[in-house]
């Protein structure tokens, strides 16, 4: 069936811009702060959600809506890490204790989401056109997740590399102890790495809102994807999630061509543990310090 | 004659009592942190559903959730005995989706998202069903007891504490880390059968991540590496979600509210008591 190819790329061009969208806060939280933060799908929850309440409930431009939301995320991720993270620091937690508390963090915003919005699935209408390229058809809003997902790669390697502040936080990545000593204070660098995190999270929350339903428990499935394709990607590398996201989403879409499409998280899975046992660094394959 | 409603919560507590039993076996006291372990209560649970529904006396079918469970369990423990810290505590998580995809979709076996209906009462009186999962339940703690204070217990505190050390003293650590698993899993299994026998169903929701923050909750709570912790900790965690039922006037949001309740428990034992009430470990 070589006819359906290029529309099941593009598919998985798709889901895979979706999960880079999603594994890239993660991963830059994780680069700089060294924890997994699944609350980061806490995030996207929330700001989907923000954008369906200005948007669609309340009816207030979508523009402005966005900024809404986008505004609204960064203080929750932001008194997130003031009320639990920064409390576990001072106590010197170790990062399975940060990241199970983050797990707790998302399942409350998925339990806060519910008692307020409902359990039924919300969606959000908004004007959608289609192209139809002959051999494979996409969205307007599909072709505008492609495209953030490849802007969103370009903002981190500018952040990272061009500003002082990627500067601070790589130094800070490689090597907290040298990092203070020449003056770099940690917890200013790690509010910063959450702003741009809620950033990333709260656009990828918007986006995947507007191609996808959304239910108080979309969160869960979507930052396992990420944090999937963090690690597929290499962890240990920012531009890594990108790279991993977009991979994982093309296998999986490939690879329900021959299986039934209720097994793609178990394909991802199983590339998951086969890169965690045999190719830990990833596909980048940025070698970590072991600090264990 | 015990209220009914007092029966089920001693029910619960019992089956619970064993689940977080045996991951303090692995958490607390061999330090391997296994978030998956719901995983094993639903092999547990679907195993002696599938076997039950076939007409395999229940004996029988309780023993062989246990023996499934740990032999899942051994293997995993044998794949990712490299893995330590946040890697192997995603890994088990990953776990936990690999199970909600595998019960979704072999229909064949599981019947998909409609569930195991009609699984037989191992006991018809409920009141007796409850003295049994109590007696499972103490026979549990008396030999994780035994198993704690044996020799084999003291290897698995080495290997939490400074596995190099513990392998430069000559002990197999690869060995006693899937012996811990295979032996917690074996009673995730038991449990999840007696769960299964209890509530008459099963489906692919079992594997919900928040029973994870639950099982966590009630372990951090009462404490690592402390058997007395953890079957204190069910018993004050599960009454305080049942006494949620009494406090929330709207019955839609009870469940979310309890969600809400155990997340902000977890979280600020995390913060303020990181050994919970009889723990003998940080976690």
């Amino acid at each position: 069936m070589p006819s359906i190819l290029p529309q099941l790329i593009i598919n998985g061009l798709i889901a895979g811009s979706i999960y880079a969208l999603a594994a890239s806060g993660f991963s830059l939280v994780y680069y700089v702060v060294k924890f997994m933060n699944f609350a980061q799908g806490a995030i996207i929850t929330i700001a989907a959600y923000l954008f369906f309440l200005f948007g669609s409930v309340l009816g207030i431009n979508y523009a402005l809506s966005a900024l809404l939301s986008i505004i609204i995320s960064i203080l929750a991720i932001l008194s997130m890490n003031l009320i639990v993270y920064e409390n576990l620091r001072k106590r010197k937690a170790t990062n399975v204790v940060t990241m199970i508390s983050s797990l707790a963090l998302l399942i409350f915003s998925s339990a806060l989401v519910l008692a307020i919005f409902g359990s039924s699935t919300k969606t959000i209408s908004l004007y959608n056109k289609t192209f139809d390229f002959g051999i494979f058809t996409v969205t307007l809003i599909q072709l505008i997740i492609i495209c953030s997902s490849v802007f969103l790669f370009l903002l981190l390697w500018v952040v990272l590399k061009k500003t002082r502040l990627g500067k601070a936080m790589r130094s800070l990545s490689d090597n907290k102890e040298a990092a203070q000593v020449i003056g770099i204070n940690p917890e200013k660098i790690y509010t910063y790495a959450f702003i741009i995190a809620g950033i990333l999270g709260s656009i990828s929350g918007i986006l995947i809102g507007l191609e996808q339903n959304l239910y108080p428990r979309m969160g869960v499935p979507i930052i396992i994807k990420g944090f999937i394709s963090s690690v597929v990607g290499g962890i240990n590398s920012v531009y890594g999630s990108i790279v991993g996201g977009l991979f994982i989403g093309l296998v999986e879409i490939l690879g329900i061509w021959f299986l039934p499409s209720g097994y793609r998280d178990v394909i991802s899975f199983s590339i998951l543990l086969l890169f965690l046992l045999f190719k830990p660094n990833g596909i980048l394959g940025v070698k970590k310090r072991d600090d264990s | 004659m015990i209220h009914e409603y007092l029966i089920s919560i001693l029910t619960f507590i019992s089956i619970y009592s064993i689940i977080v039993l045996s991951l303090n076996v692995v958490i607390g006291f061999t330090g391997l942190i296994n978030l998956g372990h719901i995983v094993f209560v639903g092999i547990g649970a679907y195993a002696s559903a599938i076997l039950a529904l076939n007409g395999v006396p229940w004996y029988i079918s309780i023993f062989a959730a246990g023996i499934l469970a740990s032999v899942f369990g051994a293997a995993i423990a044998a794949i990712t005995s490299r893995l330590k810290g946040d890697y192997l505590a995603m890994v088990t998580l990953g776990l936990v989706f690999i199970a909600v995809a595998v019960s979704r979709n072999w229909i064949s076996l599981t019947r998909g998202a409609l569930g195991l209906p009609g699984i037989p009462d191992i006991i018809k009186n409920n009141f007796h069903y409850m003295i049994f999962t109590m007696a499972i339940s103490a026979l549990s703690v008396f030999l994780f007891y035994r198993l704690t204070n044996s020799e084999t217990g003291k290897i698995f505190q080495a290997i939490r504490d400074n596995e190099v050390a513990a392998s430069v003293l000559g002990k197999n650590t690869y060995f006693y880390k899937i012996i811990s698993m295979a032996a917690s899993t074996f009673f995730a299994g038991i449990a999840g059968s007696l769960l299964a026998h209890h509530l008459n169903f099963v489906d692919p929701t079992i594997f919900e991540l928040d029973f994870i923050v639950t099982m966590l909750v009630m372990l951090i709570a009462g404490g690592l590496a402390s058997i007395t912790g953890s079957v204190v900790g069910v018993f004050i965690l599960y009454a305080l979600s049942e006494s949620i039922r009494f406090i929330v006037v709207n019955p839609s949001i009870v469940g979310a509210f309890r969600e809400m309740v155990f997340a902000v428990v977890l979280i600020l034992i995390l913060i303020f008591r990181p050994r919970g009430m009889f723990g003998k470990v940080d976690i």
